[in-house]
């Protein structure tokens, strides 16, 4: 076997070794539990027009059915 | 027998009388209300909401009786939204801003201001067309 320290290919190893480390040096620790807080969802702008466009009828006979709340 | 026979139409009839006499009084207290609200809308005081509620406007100078009013109004505005949500298996937020889709886009006159999605408070004016919320279909 090739000596690795020695021989055309020897920086590269070199190079490859100290990367791997100066990497591994800089590695940011992954959290892998789950966050203690619930994933919190706010639904107040994400009301979708398919439903809108469902109640158009319906809106429009509130408002007939309610004219001193309009 | 037949004084008992007619009594309890007379009692029907009088009954009706009562009824109609307490709507008619009552009338005028409701227009009333509807005026105050109504110029208050006019002057910029108070003006609609894309969640389909009436706010005082940001700024604005409101009596302790337009403000009561705004109240009574939106509460009975939320009994109507829940009543009807109910019947269609949405929630009241859902038939609220649909009611408010249909109030901007035919009943905000020139003049008058509201509150868009963003809770900004604009102005509807001869040149400025109301902004229509994203969640509203296209016209």
């Amino acid at each position: 076997m090739q000596n690795l320290r020695s021989g055309p290919r020897g920086w590269l190893y070199a190079a490859a070794a100290l990367g791997a480390s100066l990497s591994a040096a800089a590695c940011i620790p992954v959290r892998l539990q789950a966050p203690d807080e619930p994933i919190e969802i706010n639904l107040n702008v994400n009301i979708r027009q398919e439903v809108i466009v469902r109640l158009e009828g319906e809106a429009r006979d509130l408002l007939q059915d309610n004219p001193d709340l309009f | 027998m037949s004084v008992s026979f007619k009594l309890p139409r007379l009692r029907m009839i009088a009954a009706g009388f009562a009824v109609a006499t307490s709507i008619a009084i009552a009338a005028p207290a409701l227009a009333q209300a509807d005026n105050v609200l109504a110029s208050a809308r006019a002057s910029g005081i108070v003006g609609e909401q894309a969640d389909g509620f009436v706010g005082v406007v940001a700024g604005a100078t409101a009596s302790a009786d337009v403000r009561a009013r705004v109240e009574q109004l939106n509460i009975r505005r939320r009994a109507a939204y829940t009543e009807r949500a109910t019947q269609r298996g949405v929630t009241v937020n859902e038939m609220a801003a649909a009611v408010a889709c249909e109030i901007f886009a035919g009943r905000i006159a020139v003049g008058e201001k509201y509150r868009g999605e963003d809770n900004q408070w604009r102005q509807r004016t001869a040149s400025a067309a109301v902004v229509m919320p994203s969640f509203c279909p296209p016209a």
